[in-house]
């Protein structure tokens, strides 16, 4: 084999890949070398001295790092003799001169790397007297992580991966000698996007994260393999809990998603599992008293009394579900089942309005994997900015730009996190976009060095909405560009949980379990499993919000969904709920919209129950349960069961593992995905197959655009920390939302006349609000951009035609 | 921070930076050059100015100040009108060098580390500045004076705050107050410890010394 060599490591004669580093031969047969700053996903530096070994060489026996050093052939290697252990506890000895021995109140103490190593390969006793170094112990570098100097030992892993990996290098060494500490900038904090996996591959617990100080010791902990559900991207994470809490999240490294990292919206994000605002009970309102706590049993009658009369009368036209997204595939799969037969409705919809096709997000063909990143020669990435709303997937693509040479072109009204990776940026007016396209197709104008850019194949194209303001059918034309490129592959983008597999499982008007179109061929065998399905056209969020606002929908659910914050336009949602008789609310907490519901069922969450969920890939994983849910809730699929039978329909379901089996004997791009397979044999997921039953076929639109009549048009974005449920009701995240403000061009501000104002006048077609104004260079001149659902801010819609005066 | 469009500098130091940052093809590489810009510009290396060049070179704030941190010779608090930096290397040390320190504490009135109440005398004492011939050496303002005793020392600070020069030469000072003298070189500095030693053309910070 030439490309295996041969070395010997402790006297074992072993075949190992060439080029490989020692470290990583020795671990991957059996070997273990200690080791401090070396991680296999960043580069090795050298740093901490531990992984010190001795090679044979003809001038005689030398010392080298194995983190730094390639295997070569006939290299012989020990790693355990007794020079070498000399070396362990030499720098051990030197590591533990400053490192202050407080293990019994640090939070690493049971699960540190230093203090097990000293254990293992230590001297076992320090011949240093002197007075360790002496810092302020600890310091906040951030709102979410605490640095105390003293544990530091220097290895460079926070800083590297902060450089490296995430690319805000808002933490570095300072001073040198005796004197090196990491610091921040005065007054610059560590305010990065994904500070917490710095916390956690710190090997001692010199960074310790607010949310998990002091809440738990490692042996107390219970945990379970889980995949999270803030993004789309369906990171693995390991979920932990101490007296039925949960109270860490560790990312876990698997290759197809997200190799170890999150974000610290997932990471700390499960605060408000445990809120004690959930909801604990189910409710009802009352006219004059409000909500009222009542039994399952008060609640489910009152529910399907109300639901029955109307059924009986206007029929399952008049009754509309919102949400979806924020359940497990059986979950889902349960509201697809009781909304098509019990309620005999098509107006289904788990997008709130995020405007793009379901057969898009769901069914496109030749959809990529995030791994086609890593091979890809060109990448487009056309759509929301990643770092605020897929911010792994961000991780992944700036990976590809800058260690593996990938092109990257970035189309996006403003700046994006991946900007300065970016080999190619290209800025323009929402609503404008089909002109670009234009151009980028024929490589002409200011995009054709991007066109040429993405001639060489593999191309991958992650393409989305931008904001709320551009066309939704912009997306689907510049999918269809990525197709005519070589070798192409689409990852269609949506934020929202788990979209993808509330879509697969039929949350969508025109769609049915398995991708199967509403109306089509597929559609009978479901309806035959399922004794019947309903019959009308559905109606899409828009539809079913205007249909309320006019008065055509007498019962509305909503399930896990809030439309008063969620969806861009609040003033209808507000308008819809405000008319619509009888409004039904499955949740975990009281939301603006739920707050209006005449029933609220409350529901199981995040990591109080098992089920599955699908990424954006397709790849569907399970997540799992290690903490009960509080109070009386219940799963969701257990609530539509009860109600289905109270409206005179057995809808069969015995568990939500019962649920995964009805699944795959009905879905046809879900057969085979069976919960046995997902925990046993396939940990990371199986990818189901791409396109459904009429898969899209791209063509290349002509020219969509909506133009804003004036000369300034809304770019209203969503960021990664807003006021939606789960960020709100998580302390440590709740107070980083930026705050509402309006973002404009420094040169527009001037032209009117708020180059020295404070605040202004935003008015669009569906609403207005008085924001901040914030001065943005790097925002294409005419877009006013509004970060999307911030505290405090009324809902000011889509737009994307807008007004900015002075207030 | 500021835009970039937005620099605290004046136009004069802007020029210059420009330049500075014309002459590498990597604008991180002109992070040191800049820092000397950023510390004549405030009289020493301030926050303010170390975020002024991390825009310039595209860096964050706190990889500059992991740069200006390391080096001794930026300076990261306000230092008298004269940095007299006395070496205590092995050369100076054997000749009496500890001596001419504890002289030039003494008639500064402050000891090493720190500036006088006026504002006028730094005292530091440094590792081996490249004067073994005329040991023992000391700098004022990164100016040479070889082959101090510890009476010369006093005369030196003296004469600092009496004549008050508007800028230190090595060769006066070294006629004033030095004896042995191993070479002559390096251009008159400007006041304050801020410039690079010696000035270096290619950093574009000689111009403008006398």
């Amino acid at each position: 084999m030439s490309d295996h060599v041969t070395v010997t490591i402790d006297g074992r004669k072993l075949e190992v890949p060439a080029g490989e580093l020692l470290i990583e031969a020795a671990q991957e047969h059996g070997t273990y070398i200690p080791r401090f700053c070396w991680h296999p996903r960043m580069k090795p530096v050298g740093m901490c001295r531990m992984c010190l070994v001795e090679l044979e060489t003809p001038r005689g026996p030398a010392i080298v790092t194995a983190c730094t050093t390639p295997v070569s052939d006939g290299m012989v290697v020990h790693t355990r003799n007794e020079t070498v252990q000399r070396m362990q506890e030499g720098v051990l000895e030197f590591l533990l001169i400053n490192h202050p021995l407080d293990c019994p109140v640090c939070d690493r103490g049971g699960e540190c790397p230093l203090q097990d190593h000293v254990m293992a390969y230590g001297p076992g006793e320090s011949r240093f007297v002197e007075e360790k170094r002496h810092f302020e112990k600890p310091i906040p570098i951030s709102e979410l992580v605490l640095l105390d100097r003293e544990r530091c030992i220097l290895c460079a892993r926070c800083t590297r991966f902060s450089e490296e990996i995430s690319g805000d290098p808002l933490i570095e060494f300072t001073d040198r000698g005796n004197g090196v500490h990491i610091a921040t900038f005065p007054d610059l904090p560590f305010s990065s996007y994904f500070s917490g996996n710095t916390v956690q591959i710190c090997p001692v617990g010199a960074l310790t994260a607010t949310a998990y100080r002091f809440r738990a010791r490692p042996w107390d902990l219970e945990a379970v393999e889980s995949t999270c559900m803030h993004c789309t991207a369906g990171d693995r994470i390991n979920l932990q809990a101490s007296h039925n809490e949960v109270v860490r999240i560790l990312g876990v490294d698997v290759e197809p998603t997200n190799q170890g990292w999150l974000s610290d919206r997932c990471r700390f994000g499960f605060q408000y599992v445990g809120s004690p605002d959930r909801l604990t009970v189910p409710l009802i309102r009352d006219a004059e008293q409000g909500h009222t706590e009542v039994t399952w049993s008060e609640a489910l009658d009152l529910a399907a009394t109300r639901i029955g009369e109307v059924l009986a009368g206007s029929g399952g036209q008049s009754v509309a579900v919102l949400g979806g997204a924020r359940l497990t595939n059986e979950d889902a799969y349960a509201l697809s089942k009781f909304a098509r037969v019990v309620l005999g409705t098509n107006h289904v919809d788990a997008q709130m309005d995020d405007g793009l096709d379901p057969q898009f997000l769901a069914a496109t063909v030749d959809r990529a994997l995030i791994s086609d990143l890593d091979s890809a020669k060109a990448i487009l990435v056309w759509g929301p900015d990643l770092k605020e709303e897929h911010p792994t997937l961000y991780l992944r693509v700036r990976r590809a730009a800058q260690e593996l040479g990938a092109a990257l072109v970035v189309v996006h009204p403003r700046r994006t996190g991946l900007d300065d990776r970016a080999t190619h940026k290209l800025t323009y007016r929402p609503g404008e976009g089909a002109d670009l396209l234009t151009e980028l197709v024929a490589g002409s104008g200011r995009a054709s060095q991007a066109r040429q850019a993405l001639a060489e194949g593999p191309v991958v194209g992650l393409v989305g909405r931008t904001g709320y303001g551009e066309d939704p059918r912009l997306a689907e034309a510049v999918a269809a560009f990525v197709r005519t490129l070589p070798d192409a592959r689409i990852l269609p983008l949506a934020r929202r949980a788990n979209i993808y597999g509330a879509l697969d499982m039929g949350l969508a008007p025109t769609l049915l379990p398995g991708r199967v179109s509403v109306g089509g061929e597929g559609a009978r065998s479901i309806a035959e499993a399922w004794g019947g399905l309903a019959e009308h056209p559905g109606l899409d969020t828009r539809g079913i919000l205007e249909a309320a606002a006019a008065g055509d929908i007498e019962v509305l659910f909503l399930v896990g969904a809030d439309p008063l914050r969620d969806v861009p336009d609040g003033a209808l949602a507000r308008r819809a709920l405000e008319r619509v008789p009888f409004v039904v609310a499955i949740d975990q907490f009281l939301t603006d919209s739920s707050r209006l519901a005449d029933v609220v069922f409350c529901a199981d969450g995040f990591a109080e129950k098992e089920g599955t969920v699908t990424n954006l890939e397709g790849r569907v994983q399970k997540v799992n349960r290690i903490v009960p849910g509080p109070g009386q809730t219940r799963p969701d699929w257990s609530i539509l069961d009860d109600l289905a039978r109270r409206l005179g329909v057995e809808l069969g379901f015995g568990s939500a593992e019962a649920i995964s089996k009805e699944i795959a004997d009905v879905a046809p791009a879900y057969r085979g995905v069976t919960w046995d397979r997902l925990d046993w044999e396939e940990r990371d997921g199986i990818v189901v197959p791409d396109g459904g039953e009429a898969p899209l076929r791209f063509v290349p639109a002509d020219t969509p655009g909506t133009r804003a009549g004036g000369d300034l048009v809304l770019h209203l974005a969503r960021v990664m920390y807003d006021d939606g449920v789960t960020v709100r009701h998580s302390p440590s995240l709740a107070g980083l939302a930026p705050g509402a403000a309006v973002h404009l061009h420094p040169d527009d501000a001037a032209r009117l006349g708020l180059a020295s104002a404070e605040t202004a006048r935003v008015v669009t077609e569906q609403g207005e609000a008085t924001l901040p104004i914030r001065l943005d260079d790097t925002l294409h001149r005419g877009v006013v951009y509004v970060p999307f659902n911030q505290p405090g801010m009324p809902p000011l819609g889509p737009g994307p035609a807008v007004t900015v005066t002075p207030a | 921070m500021l835009p970039r469009t937005m620099s605290r500098w004046s136009p004069e130091t802007r020029e210059r930076a420009r330049r500075i940052l014309a002459r590498y093809p990597e604008k991180r590489s002109a992070v040191m050059p800049l820092l000397y810009l950023a510390a004549a510009e405030d009289g020493h290396l301030t926050p303010e100015g170390m975020e002024e060049v991390a825009r310039w070179v595209g860096l964050t704030p706190a990889q500059v100040q992991s740069v200006a941190s390391f080096y001794t010779m930026y300076k990261r608090e306000r230092t008298g009108r004269y940095l007299v930096s006395c070496c205590t290397s092995i050369s100076c040390m054997l000749l009496g060098a500890d001596e001419v320190l504890a002289a030039v504490e003494d008639e500064a009135g402050v000891p090493a580390g720190e500036t006088d109440d006026e504002g006028v005398i730094t005292v530091e004492h440094v590792e081996c500045i490249g004067a073994c011939g005329g040991a023992p050496a000391l700098q004022v303002n990164y100016e040479l004076v070889e082959g101090v005793t510890p009476d010369t020392a006093r005369e030196l600070i003296r004469w600092l705050r009496s004549a008050s020069p508007e800028a230190v030469h090595t060769d006066e000072m070294q006629e004033l107050f030095g004896t042995r003298r191993s070479f002559d070189w390096a251009v008159p500095e400007r006041v304050g410890a801020v410039g690079p030693f010696p000035a270096f053309e290619p950093y574009g910070t000689t111009d403008g010394n006398p």
